[in-house]
């Protein structure tokens, strides 16, 4: 079956159920065992009150999450990155509905990727080719084996700013100084082009001898795949780190045939992207407010909205920005109302009103997500405990605000 | 001391991301990875309680040896005790600087807070079943 877990979506995973619970998993890395293992699931909707948490039916919990997005001059909906593409339509539907502003974890993982791909565009593949095909591959600012740990089946060049587990199976370690991706980038670039002379000695702590070396290594590759991870995108540069890799690529493309993907993280954060270009034609940070979709990352962006207290009220869905943005984003979410749908209790829990639990996709509800390479892949449902999908709660809050939106049309309210 | 903090992913944060109240997620992310030079210079055992001080704010962790580091520098894996000195300031591109941040690392007393503890601080209210 399909895991769960990260965007490589393996799809060879042998899980052993015995009694409506997994018992085993075979071929699968230590972090999707785990996330299979894990037991801690919310049992039903939790709201606080001025009591403290209680308990409360579903009923309640719609009705309340309905008339907070209804009320709100300026909602926030965010997540998505461990959902199917099914709830992400809804949830793009509902932004669309109530005028708000849908974002997703891309914006704090591979967002400017995507900016550096609009604008130089993306030379892709898929990870089949370079299983099959790949005699040089090269992983940038990423640690395969502690965040995608199946990933490495094929190994030759690595580039970091820390010698990590990952640079030890490496038959070359590229070892730069923090902030240094964007000249090291630019000496390869002028390396593959011939124009070695203007290279100095070191450039960002890389010694020119080695430059030369990968230089013809990535030249005289039959076909390679360069690989890069959030150590690009989260430095100072940021998409322009990544404009100057995929840059780099075509320079090798003069010479053989070279492709470049990123090393996305959660397993269908690929797939919100894919999702919200269909609907909206842009791949994140989508604000409804004009009646139009409007993109503009670094104003339209979670994080940036939550950090100048713009958001009067917040859905998540699927992710953690409790523990996963910066502290003064996550101050704001304590003074408006959240409502949060997700399977365990997490940091986001404590700035909630209330917290639906959803069927985990991949466990106990089906659907498609999208592999890092852009490969659409279907999820199995293995278990059944009870739950509700994200898309079913989503898809029943959408139509509950259509039909309240009639009513306070009706009432002039 | 002066360091350049670094943020990123580890298999023990990854293997305990679903289970954020855990002991396991706590030990995971309440790390300060430094080099056992640094450590030595920084007056910090493997073990102790060390403040952070950044841009966005400061945390209190524990010092965990990494001879792989590059000097100078201090790890942190991803989670809510990073990102008490992270600001969100994006610069207009929607990505806060999680990478090449200079810090301030110097001896703490006790040790890190809890995850509920950190969310208490911020304005949030545990949830206790």
């Amino acid at each position: 079956m399909v895991c769960p877990y990260c965007a490589c979506l393996c799809d060879d995973l042998d899980v052993t159920i015995e009694g409506n619970r997994v018992t085993g998993v075979d071929n699968a890395c230590d972090l999707a065992t785990h996330k299979f293992q894990t037991g801690n699931r919310l049992p039903g909707p939790i709201r606080l009150t001025g009591k403290g948490w209680t308990g409360i039916g579903r009923e309640e919990a719609l009705d309340f999450t309905v008339e907070m997005l209804l009320d709100a001059d300026r909602p926030l909906i965010y997540g998505w990155s461990t959902t199917s593409v099914e709830a992400q339509s809804h949830g793009i539907h509902i932004a669309e509905e109530i005028g708000g502003v849908i974002d997703a974890t891309t914006s704090v993982c591979h967002g400017p990727s995507i900016l550096a791909i609009q604008e130089v565009g993306h030379p892709g593949c898929t990870l089949g080719q370079v299983k099959n095909r790949a005699d040089v591959v090269v992983y940038w600012g990423c640690n395969p084996l502690e965040a995608h740990p199946r990933h490495l089946s094929r190994y030759t060049t690595y580039a970091d700013v820390r010698k990590t587990e990952s640079a030890n199976v490496a038959d070359e370690f590229l070892h730069l100084k923090p902030g240094g991706d964007y000249a090291v980038l630019g000496a390869l670039r002028a390396i593959v082009r011939g124009k070695t002379d203007f290279i100095p000695a070191h450039v960002a702590g890389v010694p020119k001898a080695q430059f030369l070396r990968i230089g013809e290594i990535c030249k005289g590759a039959k076909y390679g795949a360069f690989f890069f991870g959030v150590g690009l995108t989260q430095t100072a540069g940021k998409y322009k780190n990544i404009r100057n890799a995929i840059e780099l690529v075509d320079e090798l493309n003069r010479h053989t045939k070279w492709t470049l993907t990123p090393m996305r993280g959660h397993f269908n954060v690929y797939g919100f992207n894919e999702v919200c270009t269909w609907a909206t034609g842009y791949p994140y940070a989508v604000d409804f407010s004009r009646g139009m979709a409007f993109y503009n990352p670094g104003e339209t962006t979670a994080v940036d909205i939550l950090a100048r207290k713009e958001c009067d009220a917040c859905l998540v869905v699927a992710s953690d920005p409790g523990a996963h943005f910066p502290r003064a984003a996550v101050e704001h979410l304590a003074s408006i109302p959240v409502v949060q749908i997700d399977p365990m209790v997490n940091a986001t829990t404590a700035f909630c009103d209330v917290q639906m639990p959803a069927a985990v996709t991949g466990i106990d509800a089906e659907g498609t997500a999208y592999r890092m390479d852009g490969v659409p892949i279907r999820a199995k449902k293995i278990l059944d405990l009870g739950y509700p999908t994200d898309s079913a709660i989503l898809g029943e809050i959408y139509r509950r605000i259509r039909d309240e939106r009639k009513v306070r049309e009706v009432k002039g309210t | 001391m002066k360091f350049l903090l670094l943020t990123g992913r580890t298999i023990r944060q990854g293997n305990a991301v679903e289970s954020k109240l855990s002991p396991e997620y706590h030990d995971a992310t309440s790390a300060c990875f430094m080099t056992p030079f640094d450590m030595m210079d920084a007056g910090l055992d493997e073990g102790d309680a060390a403040e952070v001080k950044g841009p966005g704010g400061r945390v209190v962790l524990t010092v965990r040896a990494d001879e792989h580091l590059p000097p100078g520098h201090i790890f942190l894996p991803y989670g809510p005790y990073a990102n008490q000195i992270i600001t969100p300031e994006t610069h207009g591109t929607g990505m806060p600087d999680y990478k090449a941040v200079s810090v301030e690392v110097g001896p703490a007393d006790g040790g890190p807070v809890s995850v509920w503890d950190l969310m208490e601080a911020m304005g949030g209210v545990p949830y206790h079943p």
